[in-house]
């Protein structure tokens, strides 16, 4: 039993990788060969351990946070419907100011929201409003390290998806980036 | 993409996944939910990365949501994941063998000839252990092998694929797949033994 292709063998009997008939011949050769008893042996131990099974591992993040990345990148692969402005100016000119504009008012308002309450977690109990449907925002809660984070993006254009426009952060500098 | 009847938390995965694939995003949410933990232990048990396992989990659960009408219910919903995650690693795991350079010893172990040179581990390494330690035990055991031998122990002990299935998932020919197993199985006999060596030292 020294050639590997008959280590092979037991091996694939023990997986009961075989057709009965190699099987039955294997199990002859085994009962006669103490060197392909131990090598069974010591395989059979090696499973009889594994079958402990692996040691448990949570992710490292919070359901809130990894399912926003989720659903960023599931959004990013949606189609975005045509939109072909009737003025071409006007289309530019949404494009160009409105995001900011936007912004700019969320900046606003989620300050104003962090000023009045400065504790209890800024934009928990606020509402926010995006004026333009070009503006996209997602908007991750954590409620253990007390602190939100808003991210503003241009629908239009997917390089601006990659990374945040802009970002609120009440509490403590997050990790997230 | 509503679902205002729809109990999330104590609907089955069965009708999560229905739900989902008629657009319920909040139904595919609680289905994150409940098997994330498990898709990011397999993403990581093979690619031994906590940063690279969370980004490939992550991608197997967009790929999922893009797949999920392909998904007929013939495994369960956590397999069908992790077949996903699977994949992924196989294809992280191909990308690094391509940037580095294989050592000797990996050659070696490819090739099939180590393992015949190791004698037979005769007493049982974990008799006696709480599952705890054991599993602890075997972790760092499995972190001591190589991707290949790692990734193909974790195919058939843990995910019980047979090595034809195993063959195809990695690109690779019956014959490695014996090989790479029968290594790692005996690997892994002499690593547990010698913790056991080391604990009592």
């Amino acid at each position: 039993m020294s050639t590997h292709d008959s280590q092979l063998k037991i091996q694939a009997f023990l997986d009961d990788e075989m057709s009965a008939r190699d099987a039955a011949e294997m199990e002859g050769l085994i009962a006669n060969d103490a060197e392909a008893r131990a090598l069974l042996a010591e395989l059979r131990n090696t499973n009889a351990a594994l079958a402990a099974g692996e040691v448990e591992c949570r992710l490292p993040e919070t359901r809130e946070f990894f399912w926003s990345k989720i659903e960023r990148e599931i959004s990013r692969e949606m189609p975005v419907a045509a939109h072909v402005p009737k003025m071409p100016w006007l289309g530019w000119l949404r494009r160009r100011w409105l995001p900011v504009s936007s912004s700019a008012a969320v900046l606003t308002c989620a300050a104003a929201v962090l000023v009045s309450h400065p504790r209890h977690g800024a934009l928990e109990s606020g509402e926010m409003e995006l004026a333009s449907d070009e503006v996209g925002s997602y908007v991750f809660r954590d409620q253990k390290q007390q602190m939100t984070m808003v991210w503003l993006y241009d629908r239009n254009a997917e390089a601006a998806l990659a990374r945040p426009t802009s970002m609120v952060s009440s509490g403590r500098e997050s990790d997230l980036e | 993409m509503k679902s205002n009847k729809l109990d999330h938390p104590s609907a089955s995965d069965e009708t999560l996944v229905g739900a989902a694939k008629r657009g319920d995003m909040m139904a595919f949410e609680e289905l994150v939910a409940r098997h994330r933990d498990k898709i990011y232990a397999r993403a990581f048990s093979m690619v031994r990365n906590e940063d690279e396992a969370v980004d490939l989990s992550q991608e197997a659960w967009v790929k999922g949501w893009q797949r999920l009408v392909q998904f007929q219910g013939d495994s369960s919903f956590g397999t069908w994941m992790t077949r996903i995650v699977i994949n992924l690693c196989l294809d992280q795991l191909r990308r690094r063998k391509r940037q580095r350079t294989e050592s000797i010893e990996v050659i070696n172990e490819e090739m099939g000839g180590v393992e015949r040179q190791m004698p037979v581990v005769t007493s049982n390494p974990t008799e006696r252990l709480e599952r705890a330690e054991l599993r602890k035990r075997i972790d760092q055991a499995l972190g001591q092998l190589s991707h290949e031998h790692r990734t193909v122990l974790i195919l058939h002990e843990f995910e019980d694929l047979e090595y034809k299935e195993i063959a195809k998932r990695m690109e690779c020919s019956i014959g490695t797949v014996m090989s790479r197993l029968f290594y790692a199985r005996r690997k892994m006999a002499v690593l547990l033994a010698n913790l056991k060596t080391e604990e009592f030292k």
